[in-house]
């Protein structure tokens, strides 16, 4: 792969050809999903290889991709990927524009503490399968799901400049859930909640402890059934870890996603409310609130060494003592903004466009544990594990609802509630939170599925959160 | 492509053992992305791949090959077998399926062909001209894709389809308000885009925003919603019709099959031949796509099932996914369904709407891409966008007229090897639509 890469960029090294870089990877995935106790499917997709050839050629980006990585294919790529550009040049008025970097060398590879892929697969299916069984219908329980998928991923990348970078990762989406009904209702559980995903292999079912809570979710689906919904109009809400990393991600990563300022979303995914006039300005949240974006931690999914245009891995505060000091951008974006680029140009595979995207994008830890939190709150709702999400194209009006709540009474968990559900403005909402856990509450939660682009691409990436609690939100949506 | 689905066949026939799906698809995307009346960029993708899924009794296994070779094949093939036996199984699978009915086979374009780049750009290039005498510029993407999809199957199924939808979609947004109107193009047959109808549908929604900009409180408000959102209403409404959605007890239909669920004008069909939808020859299955009544004049009618859940459910096995949806027109003209509403809202777009409970159908959502206020029987402002908490179901229940024209709105799924759809629709009065909140920005 290295001397295919290497060739096909010393034929794009041509004039005419402002800016070239070519990505090869090759993708490992399987997915294992019971259902109701049964394995329901078990498929696999091994050595998918793809590449993408991304060429600037008077001012305009033109991009071929393909699963046919062969030398004899190349050059037909090459000429799409030219056709495009010059073509597409014809209807520009602004071109595109960035700094040259210096020439990254770069190689890192990740192992698992479980291979996923070398484990023994009959070891693998039993563990899977006794969670199955655990959890099947059964009284109130209607219906339950076990399912895991892995993925390993090898990417090369090469450009005009002289960057090469040779990569590879493996990463885990450990999930369960039950449905539970009492004939006319449903409520539903899941562990550890939707943001499941992370890097590593099958160590992340332990690490997550499924076993141990399989009779939790049960339960906890069971007594939804029941439970009252929230009657306040507002209320101090703490919010867990699996429905914070959420809440970073929708209403802070998106919206510090800066192709969104200059429209290059609008026809999707959408804007923002943020501009340009507002870095180092705009408080954003309150002072405890530091978010920052790094693509330099293994510990998490959105670690690389070079991003997709050649920008080396970097940490990048965004929000630093509530205020929005920095953006997530390209090097096309950073020019336009007058800021160095911040390593967050991703695509899924090889014959994706690289976009801006979040990697490890994180809330920086406060101090204390949950428990203290908890007992610190004279009234409101623990609430976690996201069941609806909603925001606008403007990342500004929110609207969650959380599989469960826990009622907080004078420091004390006092019952649950069903379906507690709270939206708020972006700017309002994180300048209401007055306290965030220490370091032994922070953790990486993470997603398979953040959809952006068009075409559509879903990126595996990761947040770091730790609980924390919000002053006065919105508590009650009249159905 | 062929070559390899008869060597995989030929590999898999002498074992009597096996059930087997063999699916090859060769899939291409021109895709034209653009913003600020400029291309953003331009992607040609291209991918061919070879799904196998195998079943011994009751277990069963797959893999996916892209580019596929016979080696890979060979290999992956002998990985299979040598694990199926130890997989626990499935109770509830019994066959594959088994409609070896054909679709009459019709001549199909490669619009990737016949609509090349210079053609966009050039269509792309006029409407620039045109909408910035309004000071508005364009966003969006111009898609075409070619499919060629072959499946085979140890019941004796050998279908071929091709398809090669269009996907045009234009939002002028204004340079200084940011306020948005959208207008769209679906569809496989490029000879029915009509340019200055297009052009003049455009205009008409941009001399609205010429108005006041203003926000409205919380509370329920009649409502004309675009032929966009009823189609996408639809969709989630067709969520529930599923047997798969049965079997998860998350559906609203569950025991309401023959009830009159909506008012008498309220009428669904999955109908693949309706000529302004997008045609679908099979399912993914390779069942025959025909028409199903879903609602019949407000009454639910059918599930859609495929033949793992008519095993499992007992319902007829129909095949249908709600891939070409069809909501009947009524009778009244849109003027006269805006000249009827002393204070309302007409919504053009949604966007991020995602269930709260499926079984209950409570959804939340939001306004999008032009939501103006309507006052004494005429549109008055643009609004900003706004948040709404409702229930699919009750929106359709209080639908009090429709309108007396449909409209086909493109739905790109976008991901991967992603397809194109269209769903059919008119306008729809409905009472009562609950705001909960405003996004205070457009």
């Amino acid at each position: 792969m290295e001397l295919l890469i290497k060739s096909t960029i010393e034929k794009l090294s041509t004039t005419g050809i402002t800016f070239a870089d070519v990505r090869i990877t090759v993708t490992d995935s399987e997915g294992i999903y019971f259902q109701d106790g049964n394995l329901r499917s078990f498929g696999s997709s091994m050595d998918s290889q793809a590449i993408g050839i991304r060429v600037l050629i008077n001012g305009c980006w033109g991009f071929a991709g393909s699963r046919q990585v062969k030398a004899n294919h190349i050059d037909r790529l090459i000429a799409r990927a030219i056709d495009n550009a010059r073509h597409g040049s014809r209807f520009v008025n602004k071109p595109v524009t960035f700094d040259p970097l210096p020439a990254t060398i770069s190689e890192f590879h990740h192992r698992p503490e479980i291979d996923p892929f070398r484990m023994d697969k009959a070891e693998k299916l039993d563990y899977l399968g006794k969670l199955a069984q655990t959890i099947k219908p059964k009284d109130q329980i209607v219906f339950s799901s076990v399912s895991a998928s892995f993925v390993r991923q090898e990417k090369f990348y090469a450009n005009t400049e002289g960057t090469y970078t040779h990569f590879s990762c493996y990463n885990t989406d450990p999930s369960m859930r039950v449905v539970s009904s009492d004939g006319a209702k449903i409520q539903e559980r899941s562990w550890p909640g939707d943001m499941s995903a992370g890097r590593g292999g099958f160590e992340l079912f332990y690490q997550h402890a499924f076993e141990s809570n399989t009779g939790r979710i049960i339960k906890e689906a069971t007594d939804l059934l029941s439970a009252p919904v929230i009657e306040d109009e507002k209320a101090d809400i703490i919010i867990g870890n699996s429905q914070l990393a959420l809440q970073l991600h929708e209403s802070v990563g998106h919206a510090t996603e800066a192709d969104r300022i200059f429209g290059m979303e609008i026809s999707y995914a959408g804007k923002t409310f943020i501009k340009p006039a507002m870095l180092g300005k705009y408080q954003y949240g309150s002072e405890i609130v530091n978010i920052y974006s790094d693509s330099t931690d293994p510990a998490a999914m959105g670690q690389q060494p070079v991003d997709d245009e050649g920008v080396p891995a970097g940490r990048t505060d965004i929000i630093k003592d509530g205020i929005l000091v920095n953006q997530q951008t390209s090097r096309q974006i950073a020019k336009l903004l007058g800021l160095e680029p911040s390593s967050n140009m991703k695509a899924s595979y090889a014959d994706d466009f690289p976009l801006i995207r979040m990697t490890n994008f994180c809330l920086a830890p406060g101090r204390g544990t949950l428990a203290d939190l908890i007992a610190d709150t004279e009234y409101g709702y623990l609430v976690d594990y996201t069941k609806t999400w909603s925001i606008d194209d403007n990342r500004n009006n929110f609207q969650f609802t959380t599989e469960i709540g826990w009622k907080i009474v004078n420091g004390k968990i006092t019952g649950i509630v069903k379906e507690p559900t709270y939206y708020g403005i972006t700017k309002d909402f994180w300048n209401a939170c007055d306290r965030i856990c220490g370091p032994e509450e922070w953790t990486y939660r993470g997603t398979f599925f953040c959809g952006k682009g068009e075409p559509g691409q879903a990126m595996q990436l990761s947040h770091g959160v730790a609980p924390a609690r919000f002053r006065n939100i919105n508590v009650k949506v009249n159905i | 492509m062929k070559e390899m689905m008869y060597y995989a066949h030929q590999a898999l026939k002498p074992h009597q053992e096996l059930k087997y799906v063999i699916y090859g698809q060769f899939w291409q995307t021109d895709f034209l992305r653009f913003y600020h009346s400029q291309t953003n960029y331009n992607i040609s993708k291209e991918c061919l791949s070879l799904g196998i899924s195998l079943y011994k009794g009751k277990k069963s296994y797959s893999f996916n090959i892209d580019n596929p070779d016979q080696a890979a094949f060979d290999a992956a093939l002998a990985n299979a077998m040598a694990l199926i036996d130890s997989l626990p199984e499935d109770p509830d699978f019994v066959d594959v399926e088994d409609d070896l009915r054909k679709a009459p086979e019709a001549p199909r374009i490669n619009n990737i062909e016949a609509v090349p780049l210079a053609t966009k750009t050039a269509i792309l290039s006029r409407l620039t001209d045109v909408v910035k005498l309004h000071n508005f510029e364009l966003y969006g993407t111009f898609i075409c894709n070619h499919t060629i999809s072959h499946l085979i199957n140890s019941n004796g199924l050998d279908k071929e389809s091709a398809g090669s939808p269009i996907y045009f979609e234009v939002k002028a947004v204004h340079n200084e308000s940011q306020i948005t109107v959208l207008e769209t193009f679906g569809g496989e047959d490029f000879n029915r885009f009509d340019e200055a109808d297009f052009t003049h549908r455009l205009l008409r929604k941009i001399a609205y925003c010429a108005n006041d900009v203003v926000d409205v409180e919380p509370g329920e408000y009649t409502v004309i919603f675009a032929p966009r959102c009823v189609a996408e209403l639809a969709q989630y409404l067709a969520y529930g019709m599923t047997a798969w959605s049965l079997d998860q007890h998350r559906s609203y239909f569950e025991g309401k099959t023959g009830e009159q669920v909506f008012p008498e004008l309220v009428t669904i069909t999955d109908d693949p031949n309706d000529p302004d939808v997008i045609l679908f020859d099979y399912n993914g299955e390779g069942h025959l796509y025909q028409k199903l009544d879903l609602i019949d004049r407000g009454v639910f009618k059918h599930f859609m099932c495929n033949k793992y859940y008519s095993y499992k459910t007992g319902l007829e096995n129909n095949g249908n996914s709600a891939n070409c949806l069809v909501v009947k027109g009524g009778s009244e003209d849109l003027e006269s369904m805006i000249s009827g509403i002393e204070r309302g809202l007409y919504v053009s777009s949604l966007h991020y709407v995602n269930f709260i409970n499926p079984k209950e159908t409570s959804v939340t959502g939001l306004t999008r891409d032009g939501t103006f206020l309507i006052e004494n029987g005429r549109i008055t402002k643009v609004v900003n966008s706004l948040r709404f908490t409702d229930k699919i179901v009750r929106i359709f229940q209080n639908i009090a007229a429709l309108e007396n024209k449909s409209f086909t709105t493109p739905f790109s799924q976008n991901y991967d090897q992603f397809g194109i759809e269209a769903v059919k629709s008119p306008h729809a009065k409905v009472l009562g639509f609950n705001i909960t909140s405003s996004t205070k920005t457009i």
